[in-house]
C-alpha cells in the first residue's frame, strides 16, 4: 500500500501544477504538498480564497474518503477528487463560471452552453409563459411537478421558425427568462440552425418529387453532394453542369387565410386567420406583450419571396436518402402542403360535424401544423385516450383532400372507420378500407382509404385484387397521410410506405414516442418534426384526462420461492417472481379494499399461467387470448354493468384493443420486461375513466414488484416514460392491514409449499409472455391489438374404442373452478314457433282465469 | 476441535437465500441459526458484503 501511495504522490504535483495555471485561484497549493505526504487525504486543496461553505464541504468529503479507505484502501480514482473540491459533484457539468444576473430569482430558466438543455423552475410565476415559448422552441424532455427539462434540437428550432418565430426574438426571449445571460454557444447554434432554414422545398408535383428553392445556389451546393446527385432524375437532355437554366422554375406560392374547423376561432370568426394566435398568445394575458411580439407573428414574415422558384426533380426511391442528407447538410427540407391552392387534385368535401368541438389543446397542437396556412408534416404527441384519433379527423378536414389513413391492426381500421363517421360528415361512399378481408375504392375522385401498414409495405405475393388495390393506391397523389402508432412501425416498412405512397403532407399520431431500440430519430426525417407534445399533467389538471395516483408495491419473496429463484436460471425465474405468494396476498388485500372503495379494477398479466392461477385462486373473471368471443363479452358486459363483477383480470389483450371507461384501478402483476411503451399503454386503460370528472377523484396505477428480484430492474425501467411525463410513483413497502385480511390465500408454509411445487412441475414455455395473443394477417408483428384469434389446431391421437367412448376415463369434480363458468349464461333464445305458442297458452290460461272470476 | 473466528450476520430472509447460494460455490458459513441470522467466517467478511453488494446492484436500474 505504502509504495502505491508514493507513485501516486510523484505524479501528483504535476498535475497540481496544471490545475493551479488553469485557475489563478489555486495558487496557494505549494505549502500543502508537504503535508500531503503524511497525511494522503486531507483538506489541503481548499483555496485560501475560499469561502467557509466551500471549506466545510471539502472538509466533510475528506472525512468521508477517510471512512472509505477504511474500507477498500485508497483507489486512484478517488485521487482524482481532490482536484477540484465542488466541481467534482458536478464533474463535466461544472458551471459555475456562468455568472448569475442580478434578478436572477425572478428569471426561471437555465441553458446549459454544452448540450442546449433547458431547466425549466415550474413553480415559477411565469412559468406558464415561459412553457408556452419552450415548448414552440424545444423539445420537452422531462416534465416532472417542480422542475422541467427541455432541449433545444436542429428539428425544433426549425419548427419554431416555421410557424413565424424570428431568430432575435428567439434569443431575446431566451435571455429573458434566463437566469444567466445565454451562453455564446447557444446563440450561435440558434443563429445557424435558424438561418439555414426554409431555403429548399421538397414539393409533390404531377406525382413526381422536386427539391425547390428560390436560391439556386442553394441547390447547387446540394447537387454537389454524391447521394443528391446520384437520386436525381434528368428529365431534360441536358449536361450535368449545373445551370439555373436547368432548373424549372415557376412562381411562388402565397398564402391566404385559413381556419381550422372545429376550433373556436372558426365557431366566432368563420374566416379569420388563426395565424395571429399563436399557442402562446391565447394563453398569456398578462405578459402579453412580451409573448405576443415573439409567438403572435403576422403571416409575412415567413414569405421567402421570390417569384422564381428553381427545382429539380429527384427519384422517388431515393427520396429519404436525399432527405436524411440535406440535415447532414444543415438545408433541412421543407414540407409544406400549400393544399388550398393546389387545384390538381380533387377536393374532399367532408367538415366536421357541427356538434363536433375540439378540445384547446388539440386546437393548439393543430394550429402548429396548419401555423402558416400551410400543412406541414410531422408528428404530434398526446396521451392515450386524449382524442389522437379526433386530432387527426380534423387535419383531415382542414386539408380535404384525398386522405390515407394507416394503422396498426385490422381492428384499429375498423375504430378509425366507425371514429371518422362519427366525428364528420363524410358519407359511406367517400371512405373505403383495405384490409385482407375487404378491398374497397371509393367513389369520386376524392375519398378516405383506411388500411394497416403491413397491407401497404407488403412486398411478397399478393392476391389479384390486393394487387389491384395498390396500384390504385400508388398511382394517385395523396394530399394526406396519418400514420397512426408511428412509434411502432420498423423503419424499414416505414420506408416503403413512404416512398410507394406519393402523399404532400404527413402527420404521425402517437402516445409514447419511445422506442426501446432508439430508432425515433429516423422518424425526424422520414415523416417530420415533432410538432406538438401535450403536457399530461396539465391534462390531468384541467380534467381532459384523469388524475392517476401510481404506486409500486414491493412484495418480498417468501424464502422458499426466493431460494428456486436463485437456482433457476432460465426463464422459470419470471414465473417464480410472479407466482410470489405475498404477491397473491397484495393482489388480494388490493383488490379488496378498492372493491369495497367502490372501483372498478383490471389486474394485468403478461404471463397466463400467472393470469389463470391468480384469477381461479382469487375467484375473479378473466380473459385472455384463449378465451372465446361471446365469452369474453359476457364477462365485459358483466364488467361495465353488474355490481356483483368489480374485478377483472386480463392478459396482453387488454393492453389496447378493450375499451373499458369503468375502469378507475389499475394493478400489474407480471408485464412485459422493461417496456416502457407498455406501461403507458395501460396507464392510458385508465386515464379515460368515465368518472374523472367527479370531485376529488383519483384512479390508482398499482404494479406490483417482488422485492430483490430481476423485476425490481424492469419496474424502475418501465417507469422512466411516465416519470418523465411528471407522474409519482410512491413506493409502498408494506401494505397495513394485510395480516389481518380474513380470508388471506396463502397464509401458512404448506400452503405455499405447495404452490411452489406446482409452479415448479409447470412447463418452461408457461413463462413465455403473452402467447395466448395471436393476431390477424394485417397486424403489424409486435402490436397487438387483435380481438379475433386462431382456433387451436387439430390432434391426431391414436386410442382404443373403449378410451374414446370415455370407458378409461376417470370422473372427477373440479374443485378450484374458473369464475367464468360460473356466470350465469343469458337462457337460450326460444325459437318463434315455440315463443309464439307460449304465448297463446299464456293467453289462453289468462282468459280462462278471467272467465272463471266473472262466472265467481 | 479448531476454534474458527466467526461473524455474526443479521439480515433479511432473501438475503440470506443469496448466501446460502454463495455458500455453494465457495463456502464461508459456519452456523445457519434461523431465517435471518448467519454465521460466517470472520475473514470471509470483506468477501462476501462485496459479492452481495454485486449481487444485489443487479435488480437496480439506473440511467447511465
Amino acid at each position: 500500500m505504502p509504495i502505491k501511495r508514493g507513485a501516486e504522490d510523484l505524479s501528483y504535483p504535476s498535475k497540481r501544477s496544471r490545475k493551479a495555471l488553469d485557475d489563478d485561484e489555486y495558487i496557494n497549493v505549494d505549502d500543502d504538498d508537504s503535508r500531503e505526504l503524511q497525511s494522503p487525504p486531507d483538506t489541503g486543496l481548499v483555496p485560501r480564497g475560499a469561502t467557509i461553505n466551500i471549506s466545510a464541504l471539502a472538509r466533510k468529503l475528506a472525512e468521508a474518503r477517510k471512512s472509505k479507505e477504511g474500507e477498500d484502501g485508497a483507489g486512484p480514482s478517488s485521487r482524482q477528487f481532490q482536484n477540484s473540491l465542488v466541481s467534482h459533484i458536478f464533474q463535466d457539468h461544472d458551471f459555475s463560471w456562468l455568472h448569475l444576473k442580478a434578478d436572477h430569482a425572478s428569471r426561471p430558466l437555465w441553458i446549459s452552453p454544452e448540450d442546449g438543455h433547458i431547466i425549466l423552475e415550474a413553480f415559477s410565476p411565469i412559468a406558464e409563459q415561459a412553457q408556452d415559448f419552450l415548448v414552440a422552441i424545444s423539445e420537452p424532455v422531462s416534465r416532472p411537478a417542480f422542475i422541467h427539462e427541455y432541449k433545444l434540437t436542429s428539428y425544433s428550432l426549425y419548427a419554431a421558425v416555421s410557424v413565424g418565430l424570428q431568430t432575435e426574438d428567439i434569443i431575446e426571449v431566451l435571455n429573458r427568462l434566463s437566469k444567466v445571460p445565454v451562453p455564446e454557444s447557444i446563440v450561435t447554434f440558434i443563429r445557424e440552425r435558424t438561418l439555414s432554414y426554409g431555403k429548399v422545398k421538397l414539393v409533390l408535383k404531377h406525382n413526381k418529387y422536386y427539391v425547390e428553392s428560390t436560391h439556386p445556389e442553394t441547390l447547387q451546393v446540394l447537387l454537389k453532394d454524391s447521394t443528391i446527385r446520384e437520386a436525381r432524375v434528368h428529365s431534360q437532355p441536358t449536361d450535368n453542369s449545373i445551370k439555373a437554366a436547368t432548373f424549372t422554375t415557376s412562381k411562388a406560392p402565397v398564402k391566404g387565410n385559413l381556419v381550422i374547423p372545429g376550433t373556436k376561432e372558426a365557431e366566432k370568426k368563420k374566416g379569420e386567420s388563426v395565424n395571429g394566435k399563436g399557442p402562446a398568445a391565447a394563453g398569456s394575458s398578462t405578459d402579453a406583450e412580451l409573448f405576443t411580439s415573439v409567438v403572435g407573428v403576422d403571416a409575412d414574415e415567413v414569405d421567402e419571396d421570390d417569384d422564381n422558384v428553381h427545382a429539380f426533380e429527384i427519384n422517388d426511391a431515393k427520396i429519404d436518402d436525399v432527405k436524411k442528407r440535406c440535415n447532414e447538410l444543415e438545408y433541412p427540407m421543407l414540407e409544406e402542403y400549400d393544399f388550398r391552392n393546389d387545384t390538381v387534385n380533387a377536393n374532399l368535401d367532408i367538415d366536421l360535424k357541427p356538434s363536433t368541438v375540439i378540445r384547446p389543446y388539440q386546437e393548439t397542437s393543430l394550429s402548429k401544423m396548419f401555423g402558416n396556412g400551410r400543412a406541414r408534416s410531422g408528428i404530434i404527441v398526446l396521451p392515450c385516450g386524449a382524442g389522437k384519433t379526433l386530432v387527426g379527423i380534423t387535419a383531415a378536414c382542414t386539408i380535404k383532400k384525398s386522405c390515407l389513413v394507416l394503422c396498426t391492426s385490422s381492428v384499429s381500421v375498423m375504430q378509425w372507420k366507425q371514429q371518422f363517421m362519427q366525428w364528420s360528415n363524410v358519407t359511406d361512399r367517400q371512405i373505403a378500407v383495405f384490409t385482407a378481408d375487404q378491398k374497397e375504392k371509393f367513389a369520386g375522385d376524392s375519398g378516405i382509404v383506411i388500411s394497416t401498414y403491413s397491407m401497404v409495405a407488403n412486398t411478397h405475393n399478393r392476391s389479384h385484387e390486393s394487387k389491384k388495390m395498390m396500384e390504385f393506391l400508388t398511382s394517385r397523389e395523396w394530399g394526406f397521410i396519418l400514420l397512426d402508432e408511428v412509434h411502432v412501425v420498423p423503419a424499414a416498412m416505414f420506408r416503403r410506405v413512404v416512398t410507394t405512397i406519393k402523399a404532400h403532407s404527413k402527420l404521425g399520431l402517437t402516445a409514447t414516442l419511445v422506442r426501446e431500440d432508439d430508432k425515433i430519430a429516423d422518424l425526424n426525417y422520414m415523416i417530420g418534426p415533432k410538432l406538438y407534445e401535450a403536457n399530461w399533467m396539465d391534462l390531468a389538471a384541467k380534467g381532459h384526462i384523469a388524475n392517476v395516483q401510481c404506486a409500486e408495491v414491493w412484495c418480498p419473496m417468501t424464502p422458499e420461492f426466493y431460494r428456486e429463484y436463485l437456482r433457476e436460471q432460465s426463464r422459470k425465474r419470471m414465473l417464480l417472481y410472479c407466482m410470489n405468494p405475498k404477491k397473491f396476498q397484495a393482489c388480494q388485500f388490493l383488490i379488496k379494499y378498492h372493491e369495497d372503495r367502490g372501483d372498478k379494477i383490471i389486474v394485468f398479466s403478461d404471463n397466463v399461467y400467472a393470469l389463470e392461477a391468480y384469477a381461479k385462486k382469487l375467484g375473479k373473471l378473466y380473459i385472455h387470448g384463449g378465451t372465446g368471443q361471446v365469452e369474453r363479452m359476457r364477462i365485459l358486459q358483466h364488467f361495465q354493468h353488474s355490481p356483483e363483477v368489480n374485478t377483472i383480470f386480463l392478459s396482453k389483450v387488454g393492453d389496447t384493443s378493450i375499451d373499458l371507461p369503468e375502469a378507475t384501478c389499475l394493478i400489474q402483476i407480471s408485464s412485459h420486461f422493461g417496456s416502457r411503451r407498455q406501461e403507458a399503454q395501460r396507464l392510458g386503460r385508465i386515464l379515460r375513466a368515465k368518472r374523472r370528472n367527479d370531485e376529488g377523484f383519483n384512479a390508482f396505477f398499482y404494479s406490483l414488484v417482488s422485492k430483490d428480484t430481476q423485476e425490481m430492474f424492469y419496474s424502475t425501467k418501465r417507469q422512466q416514460f411516465l416519470i418523465d411525463q411528471g407522474y409519482a410513483f410512491k413506493v409502498i413497502t408494506h401494505l397495513d392491514g394485510l395480516d389481518g385480511l380474513a380470508d388471506l390465500v396463502y397464509r401458512g408454509r404448506d400452503e405455499q409449499i405447495e404452490l411452489l411445487s406446482s409452479v415448479l412441475l409447470a412447463n418452461e414455455s408457461e413463462a413465455d409472455l403473452g402467447t395466448d395473443v395471436r393476431g390477424d394477417a394485417g397486424d403489424l408483428a409486435g402490436t397487438i391489438t387483435s380481438k379475433d384469434f386462431g382456433v387451436p389446431g387439430v390432434q391426431r391421437t391414436a386410442g382404443t374404442l373403449a378410451a374414446l367412448s370415455g370407458g378409461q376415463h376417470m370422473s372427477y369434480v373440479e374443485q378450484n373452478k374458473s369464475a367464468n363458468r360460473k356466470l350465469a349464461r343469458e337462457p337460450a333464445a326460444r325459437h318463434k314457433l315455440f315463443a309464439r305458442r307460449d304465448k297463446d297458452l299464456a293467453a289462453a290460461r289468462k282468459e280462462a282465469r278471467a272467465a272463471a272470476k266473472a262466472q265467481g | 476441535m479448531k476454534a474458527i473466528k466467526g461473524v455474526l450476520l443479521t439480515c433479511d430472509s432473501a438475503v440470506k437465500q443469496i448466501l446460502l447460494t454463495m455458500n455453494e460455490k465457495q463456502s464461508f458459513i459456519i452456523e445457519d441459526l434461523d431465517d435471518h441470522h448467519v454465521v460466517i467466517k470472520a475473514d470471509e467478511e470483506w468477501r462476501v458484503r462485496k459479492d452481495l453488494e454485486a449481487e444485489l446492484e443487479k435488480n437496480t436500474y439506473s440511467l447511465e
